[in-house]
């Protein structure tokens, strides 16, 4: 099977093999911009993204073999323009946060009510990152993006988005209690599946 | 547990997309490709079908309703508690929805910060305004009503000095969409009857001094917008009272009177911002849309739902920059004229610019002087020698 630049390539003189980009990629647009913003506006996210896509598919760079870090820039910007849902959408989060940390909700324990406490100040750290923090942080956490995927979808170096990442980090980290001067990067408890994908 | 476990946890029970909404962002991929496709091939662009004008009261003024019925009751208490009330009657009873309000605050704000464009001596203010309007024919004689909507794309040209030469084109309407082989045939007699007289491409050009076209005092009057109240709670009063009477409810007829004034385009930033706020104290506005499409520019919809007659009045706001995209009237449920359910049976998109000339020609009654009419006894009535 060829790589989504071949794809992209050939969709010059025959637009229509470009639907297969959808095919592949649909689902996991789909998947970040409901963390982002709910279901759905991430169907219409999904479903803009690949119009723009491709409209603007004589701008992708055929020598990147990968489409998913263009198409994860395109919906995140297109994600600018409802940051009212995505306000919304995180209040959503607090609650599903505080079950998912303590399943047993009948018995309000110490730890549950620490549980709401902490997801309440995510959320609200969240709220308070620059924009361009949280699209970095989010595109790594919920988009599934290594750092070279961060750093194409939103054009920038990668020392940038590591920067980026750091400081975003370090804010939440300081607002759900932890200490926030440990050095990220040598941080053992950190999730990094993407980063170590390839 | 650390902060990134944490965000990756958030969420992680999310649902896949449906079947529908991929199979819906598919189609419209297809679609796009599909139309690009065509283009390449080179096939013509898409014309103007048809062109017409269909019969309408004064320019500006708000569009036929078809509501009216049962207004005068609610107009004569509105009558009473204005006169009665050295407070007025804004703000009383609530106001708009806290996510409305915080809407228009914002889009308030921004109208401020973002002030208009300065029109320096000798250029014009354009404005451009895309309108749908709704057609209704029929209905009499036991006979079904059908209905249709038109399009008109007309430019407005106020100069800097107010009080001189404004210039208005004004193309022929064209159909903009029919709903079945009824409102196809409706709104192709329509068109020929309108089309007949002076030719589908026509283009009616109107010039006179402070906008006063067809004798008629403008909409725009500058004289008008400067008069009227900046602080929020006075405008809304005088809103209520200049409206007493009409429409709906007086909170549905303020709506509407704010949709109607700020989709001239020619009402200035601080005026505009007063209107935003003004729009908060009506109760029962609320978002009606986060991601609202009017020609083809997104904005948040606000707007107020009338009950009794199922038709909502929103205002399409760019709450970054304060700037009004346009307004649009949705008929939220099939009220026997033909037009079905969600129908948006009128809207109007509106742009501003800074124009340094304006077109050539034109005269004060545009195309009543064009068919050789007078003016009649009535005010803006017109007799003409080929009166259909």
């Amino acid at each position: 099977m060829s790589d989504d630049n071949e794809v992209i390539r050939r969709s010059a003189d025959e637009p229509a093999v470009f639907g297969v980009l959808f095919d592949r990629h649909a689902t996991s647009i789909h998947r970040y911009a409901a963390r982002r913003l709910g279901q759905q506006a991430a169907d219409d996210v999904m479903a803009e993204t690949f119009l723009v896509a491709f409209e603007r598919r004589a701008a992708f760079d055929v020598g990147v073999a990968d489409a998913r870090p263009w198409l994860f820039g395109i919906a995140t910007t297109l994600m600018k323009q409802r940051a009212r849902l995505e306000a919304k959408a995180w209040k959503g989060m607090v609650a599903a946060l505080a079950a998912e940390i303590t399943p047993d909700a009948l018995e309000r324990s110490d730890e549950q009510i620490d549980a709401e406490r902490m997801s309440r100040r995510l959320a609200s750290a969240l709220r308070a990152l620059h924009a361009r923090d949280r699209d970095a942080l989010l595109l790594y956490a919920w988009g599934d993006l290594d750092y070279e995927g961060v750093a194409a979808a939103l054009g920038i170096p990668v020392g940038t988005v590591r920067s980026r990442l750091n400081r975003a980090r370090r804010r939440l980290r300081g607002a759900v209690g932890a200490d926030p001067t440990s050095d990220l990067e040598r941080d053992h408890g950190r999730v990094d599946a993407a980063a170590q994908r390839a | 547990m650390d902060e990134l476990t944490l965000l990756r946890n958030a969420h992680d029970e999310i649902e896949p997309p449906s079947d529908a909404a991929m199979a819906a962002a598919k189609a419209a991929l297809i679609e796009r490709i599909e139309a690009e496709s065509v283009v390449g091939a080179g096939a013509p662009t898409a014309g103007r079908s048809a062109a017409g004008r269909p019969p309408r009261e004064h320019p500006w003024r708000r569009r036929v309703g078809f509501a009216g019925l049962g207004t005068v009751a609610a107009g004569g208490v509105i009558v009473a508690l204005v006169a009665t009330n050295v407070l007025g009657f804004a703000g009383w009873r609530g106001g708009a929805d806290a996510a409305a309000a915080a809407v228009l605050h914002e889009a308030s704000v921004a109208a401020i910060a973002n002030s208009d464009p300065v029109v320096g001596p000798g250029q014009y203010l354009r404005i451009d305004s895309s309108a749908v309007y709704g057609t209704t024919v029929g209905g009499s004689a036991g006979g079904a009503s059908a209905s249709f909507l038109t399009i008109v794309e007309e430019e407005l040209y106020i100069p800097a000095d107010r009080d001189d030469e404004w210039v208005w084109i004004r193309p022929l309407s064209s159909v903009y969409e029919t709903f079945g082989p009824e409102s196809e045939e409706a709104a192709r007699l329509s068109m020929e009857a309108v089309t007949a007289g002076m030719g589908a491409d026509y283009v009616e050009r109107l010039r006179a001094p402070r906008g006063e076209f067809y004798g008629s005092p403008a909409l725009h009057d500058p004289a008008r917008l400067d008069s009227l109240p900046r602080d929020p709670h006075r405008l809304l009063n005088q809103i209520y009272t200049e409206t007493a009477g009409a429409g709906q409810s007086p909170d549905g007829e303020a709506l509407v009177w704010i949709a109607d004034t700020l989709r001239t385009g020619a009402v200035p930033a601080d005026l505009r911002a007063a209107m935003y706020e003004a729009a908060a104290m009506i109760p029962g506005v609320t978002v009606t849309e986060e991601q609202a499409n009017l020609d083809g520019r997104v904005g948040i919809a606000i707007g107020r739902l009338e009950e009794a007659d199922g038709a909502r009045q929103d205002l399409i706001i760019d709450p970054a920059t304060g700037q009004l995209i346009g307004e649009r009237r949705v008929q939220t449920r099939d009220d026997g004229f033909g037009f079905p359910a969600g129908t948006t049976t009128s809207w109007t998109a509106v742009t501003t610019s800074v124009v340094d000339a304006a077109p050539e020609g034109g005269t004060p009654n545009g195309r009543h002087d064009d068919q050789g009419c007078v003016k009649g006894e009535q005010p803006g009535s017109f007799d003409c020698p080929n009166k259909r």
